[in-house]
């Protein structure tokens, strides 16, 4: 089961670091490499990755769960991406409680 | 001699002694010598001059001392993995002259220091680049010399793409990192190859490449120094190459990324039927973290350390 409300602070939270709105982002599910091109606060796949940084420090911060992300290639649709970040967030919870 | 000639005497005098005496050597803490210590472009120029100097080594020479027929299809494979990756170099040299250039000019007014940091590190991308063009020649020649598969004016031009710019303290970090892993690499091949002149070669050229990355951490250190550039973007950087499935695996990859824009070389090595691959990513590992330590004074012993410290520097 999915932490309710974590999804949308994801959405959320990476759109805020992309400088981006969450629909440019999700709505198509276009590609890492789109995002980039995109966001007017990435130049490259480091800007990215610090995007991603930020998003799970904060959700560290406000839900107290560390996430790891794995390196990504940039053809990965949103919507992979999305699933990844929960089902790494819903791993670490469990680990953290046990 | 007027009074106002004789302080101009005294200044030269007192600027001539901010420059090192002794052997030549770089500029470890740029940022100081530039501000506190007083030198000048001039100086700064001089030191990478002596340098350079004092470095040089003959390819023609070098190669004559290689005996083709002693060399195994490991030594070849080896030898032609290097040349194409070589020949990656002089783009990159090419983009920090012209970046370095761009960014003195911008550093200009905010903060001259910065500014004479910038133009310190593109007037030295000319010794970066013809050293390496050493490096080319001499791995590329040889590689046909021995009969190995010729390198198409095709690939030639496309490993010769311009990299895209990017913030410097992480160009200088990549560029960095690039040289450890191209130095560890030929050490590497030294204790695999049997004919002595080859050896002799990999050696120079690691040595070089030493050389190369303790100029790139001196110009990167700098930049933090100056306050000006955050110590997170060359995290970042070292997080991209020792991150699971990072750059530093290069070509081992499954999945690598097709960039479009340029070559990274470390994608496009190829074993052949030789199944050698000279990794030594501990080594590598253990390198990046002294990198970071010289540049940022943030002490890291394991990519996961990277990964953590990295982390907290960006905050949320």
């Amino acid at each position: 089961m999915v932490t309710p409300g974590v999804e949308s602070y994801i959405r959320q939270k990476f759109a805020e670091h992309a400088g981006l709105t969450e629909e440019q982002i999700f709505v198509d599910d276009v590609t890492l490499a789109v995002v980039i091109s995109r966001s007017p606060r990435m130049t490259n796949s480091i800007d990215l990755m610090e995007a991603f940084a930020r998003t799970a420090n904060a959700l560290r911060k406000d839900h107290g769960v560390r996430v790891r992300l794995p390196a990504l290639p940039l053809d990965t649709p949103t919507s992979t991406v999305l699933k990844v970040f929960i089902e790494e967030f819903e791993r670490q919870k469990k680990e953290t409680a046990a | 001699m007027s009074i106002a000639e004789a302080e101009t005497a005294l200044n030269r005098a007192a600027q001539r002694a901010a420059a090192p005496a002794g052997p030549p050597a770089i500029i470890t803490d740029l940022y100081d010598a530039v501000t506190r210590r007083g030198m000048s472009l001039v100086d700064v120029t001089w030191e990478q001059q002596r340098l350079h100097e004092s470095r040089r080594w003959s390819v023609v020479e070098m190669l004559a001392d290689v005996d083709l027929d002693a060399l195994t299809p490991i030594d070849r494979n080896l030898v032609w993995n290097a040349g194409r990756a070589e020949l990656t170099t002089k783009p990159g040299a090419d983009r920090l002259e012209r970046q370095a250039e761009a960014e003195c000019r911008r550093w200009q007014e905010k903060n001259p220091a910065v500014a004479a940091i910038m133009e310190a590190c593109g007037t030295w991308s000319r010794y970066w680049n013809e050293e390496e063009a050493h490096h080319e020649t001499v791995f590329n020649r040889l590689a046909d010399l021995s009969g190995m598969e010729p390198i198409s004016d095709e690939t030639f031009i496309a490993f010769r793409q311009v990299f895209p710019d990017d913030d410097m303290l992480r160009t200088l970090m990549l560029l960095a990192i690039s040289e450890i892993t191209a130095a560890v690499n030929y050490g590497q091949c030294q204790h695999v190859v049997k004919d002595p002149g080859l050896r002799r070669i990999f050696k120079q050229v690691a040595a070089d490449e030493i050389q190369h990355r303790n100029y790139f951490i001196a110009f990167a250190k700098a930049l933090v120094d100056s306050g000006e550039y955050h110590a997170k973007d060359a995290f970042a950087v070292a997080h991209l190459f020792l991150r699971e499935d990072g750059e530093l695996q290069g070509s081992a990859r499954e999945q690598k990324e097709d960039r479009g824009t340029h070559v990274n070389w470390w994608d496009h090595l190829d074993t052949a039927e030789t199944d050698y691959r000279p990794e030594a990513l501990e080594k590598k590992e253990q390198l990046i973290c002294g990198a970071l330590k010289k540049i940022t004074g943030i002490e890291v012993n394991s990519r996961e350390e990277v990964e953590d410290t990295w982390m907290d520097l960006i905050g949320s």
